[in-house]
């Protein structure tokens, strides 16, 4: 784990899965009306009292989306941001809902793959290294 | 310049907007999939009477729709979208145009109906402008290309207004109204307004727990 926290992040490998889901990720983020109807449908949004960072389309936007802009040209401390953005607040449950119909848990969860291919996860293991929204 | 943008500007405004379309929706064929049916055993499967009670229940239950959450968004954005279709479609001039291009007459709405609609539509432009700006939460994603397609959306409709009521110079107002409308139609199949077509394919092809039906195809 130490190791991890230092090493610099493989921004190819990067690239390379960003490409492989270019056609659906692309499409999904520019059809995103960007209108935040999709916020009541996250507990999370509603239980921290209408913060926009928990909206779902924001979590999309600002981990994936700002992926896709920076062509997967990051460094560790972006993807231990986006960290954040992907795992604290935001638990998969699949329950947000866009009028649109784009397809939100997937963006993120794909974002979760990036983060965790280099090595960016919460640690559930070590308790001293535990993360402290765990 | 009049002639020009009345003339083959037109023709590859119209050209871009439906060949753009086609390939969208070519491209979202491409990257989905025929979906397996999935058959559940005889005891799992959905009694038919399950789905559909009394109305009571029916109209109780849209409290937890979009409908519920947001009912000014709803009611916005369906007034918004109506007239964003029905008013140049059954506009009077439009339809005198297509006459003298092509012969065939169209029904028209009266000019007075016509100009409600637009008031009404740019009055519902103005609501979506205001929302970006004093809603945090939309404020917290929205970015400088969300108010520029705005302005891509309803400039056809104001330039078109100005020009019937003869504000500012009438043919600069007039070529303006044609150069924005060109401009909206070349814009839809690549940007977010995409979601014309896409909102179908999303809600009706693609099987999820969200869609409008079975879905016969998953990315």
């Amino acid at each position: 784990m130490a190791e991890q926290t230092k090493a610099s992040v493989e921004t190819g490998k990067i690239k390379a899965m960003l490409d492989r889901r270019k056609g659906k990720m692309k499409l999904l983020l520019s059809h995103c009306a960007h209108c935040s109807i999709c916020a009541e449908s996250c507990f999370l949004y509603t239980a921290h009292h209408g913060d926009p960072q928990y909206m779902p389309s924001y979590k999309a936007i600002f981990s994936l989306g700002r992926l896709y802009k920076k062509r997967g040209r990051v460094d560790r401390g972006f993807l231990e941001e986006i960290k954040g953005i992907v795992w604290r607040n935001c638990v998969l449950c699949r329950r947000c809902y866009c009028p649109i119909g784009i397809d939100i848990p997937s963006m993120i969860a794909f974002a979760r793959s990036i983060c965790r291919s280099q090595g960016v996860y919460p640690d559930f293991e070590e308790p001293e290294h535990r993360e402290s929204w765990l | 310049m009049y002639d020009f943008v009345r003339g083959p500007l037109v023709w590859v405004a119209f050209a871009v907007f439906f060949g753009g379309l086609v390939f969208q929706a070519l491209r979202f064929f491409s990257l989905t999939r025929k979906r397996d049916r999935v058959f559940l055993p005889a005891g799992m499967q959905r009694r038919g009477g399950e789905s559909a009670g009394p109305s009571r229940n029916w109209l109780r239950s849209l409290r937890f729709t979009i409908i519920g959450t947001h009912p000014v968004m709803t009611v916005v954005t369906s007034v918004f979208h109506v007239c964003l279709f029905v008013t140049p479609i059954f506009l009077l001039a439009h339809s005198i145009l297509f006459y003298e291009s092509w012969g065939i007459g169209i029904w028209s709405f009266s000019e007075s109906t016509t100009e409600v609609l637009t008031i009404v539509f740019l009055a519902c432009g103005v609501f979506f402008l205001l929302r970006r700006i004093l809603l945090r939460r939309v404020r917290a994603i929205t970015t400088a290309y969300d108010y520029i397609i705005l302005f891509v959306t309803v400039a056809p409709f104001l330039s078109g207004f100005f020009a019937y009521h003869q504000w500012f110079d009438y043919k600069t107002m007039v070529i303006a109204h044609i150069l924005t409308g060109e401009l909206m139609l070349v814009v839809i199949p690549f940007t977010k307004l995409g979601h014309m077509l896409f909102f179908f394919l999303y809600r009706f092809l693609i099987g999820s727990e969200y869609s409008f039906g079975q879905g016969s195809r998953t990315w």
